[in-house]
């Protein structure tokens, strides 16, 4: 009996072990959104310090600082903070879901398509998502990057009328991770 | 005469709101290296006030942190495994385990790694 508890601890431990060598991470990945209406100045921002774990199951997390958009306008900045994303009372936005049919054995130089599923939470407001991700796997680095659409309106982000005619409804939003393997 | 100077005032007027709306709505963005530092402390210490709900006083303000830097990356150090700090540019010059002190943007408390953010930084020393 003692034995095969051993056994099965050793056997744990092993799983452990290689749960910890099979994560992938950043804390510098990239987010980019877009939400510019043609003939009106460029509502553009970036941001170059968003975390995010992988692992080789698919399980995928992700953590955006607000106030760590970059807008090329001061006071578009100043205004997506404090009036529109309320950065202050709601400093980060996170995602949390599951890569469908992830398989990292299966990754190479090439991109492939993948499935992400889970859950966005921004201006304290849940919602789910299912947007395409290419992923490529170059010596042991995994670069992710995803392209999707967010409505403001779904995360009860109101624009004021006065400028909604210069702010796209619907916001482009881009994200690119290189992730690396944690050791 | 009367006229023409009322005329050349307004035109006077239009030009100054005109000035006055585009310095505002293109007003400089901060500039965080020109910024005094709000706190200075160690990067160990920076946590502990997210930790004690007490992140207004620093969160978007300009503070200094000193630490040892444990990760180097492309454009970002961090230090005491508790502050990363990014930077505009490719950073140059330091090696892990040197006591360094970094000023620069606190944009929050990150709770995948459990670190606190700078952006924007510059190295002091």
């Amino acid at each position: 009996m003692k034995k095969i508890i051993i056994a099965l601890l050793c056997v744990f431990s092993v799983f452990n072990f290689m749960n910890a060598q099979d994560k992938f991470i950043t804390k510098t990945g990239v987010i980019n959104f877009e939400a510019s209406v043609p003939s009106f100045e460029e509502v553009n921002a970036k941001n170059e310090n968003v975390s995010a774990i992988l692992k080789s199951t698919g399980e995928f997390a992700s953590l955006a600082l607000m106030k760590g958009f970059r807008f090329k306008v001061a006071l578009m900045e100043e205004h997506f903070n404090e009036n529109y994303a309320e950065t202050s009372k709601f400093p980060k936005t996170t995602f949390k879901g599951n890569i469908e049919d992830f398989d990292i054995s299966q990754l190479d130089e090439n991109d492939k398509t993948f499935t992400v599923k889970g859950v966005i939470t921004m201006h304290g407001v849940d919602k789910s998502i299912e947007v395409p991700a290419s992923i490529k796997m170059v010596e042991n680095t995994i670069y992710l990057s995803t392209i999707f659409v967010l409505k403001p309106g779904d995360f009860d982000i109101e624009i004021p009328s006065i400028v909604s005619s210069k702010i796209a409804e619907e916001v482009n939003v881009s994200a690119n991770f290189i992730l690396k393997s944690k050791s | 005469m009367k006229k023409q100077t009322k005329l050349l005032i307004a035109i006077v007027l239009l030009i100054l709101a005109a000035y006055f709306a585009y310095n505002y709505m293109y007003q400089d963005h901060r500039d965080i290296k020109m910024e005094e530092a709000k706190i200075s402390v160690s990067a160990s210490e920076l946590v502990v006030f997210f930790k004690d709900n007490k992140s207004e006083e620093i969160l978007n303000n300009t503070v200094q942190v000193s630490g040892e830097v444990t990760e180097i990356d492309l454009k970002s150090i961090t230090l005491d495994d508790s502050v990363l700090c990014s930077f505009d540019t490719e950073v140059q010059g330091v090696n892990l385990k040197d006591k360094i002190t970094i000023k620069g943007r606190c944009i929050g408390y990150d709770d995948l790694f459990e670190i606190a953010k700078l952006d924007q930084s510059t190295i002091i020393k």
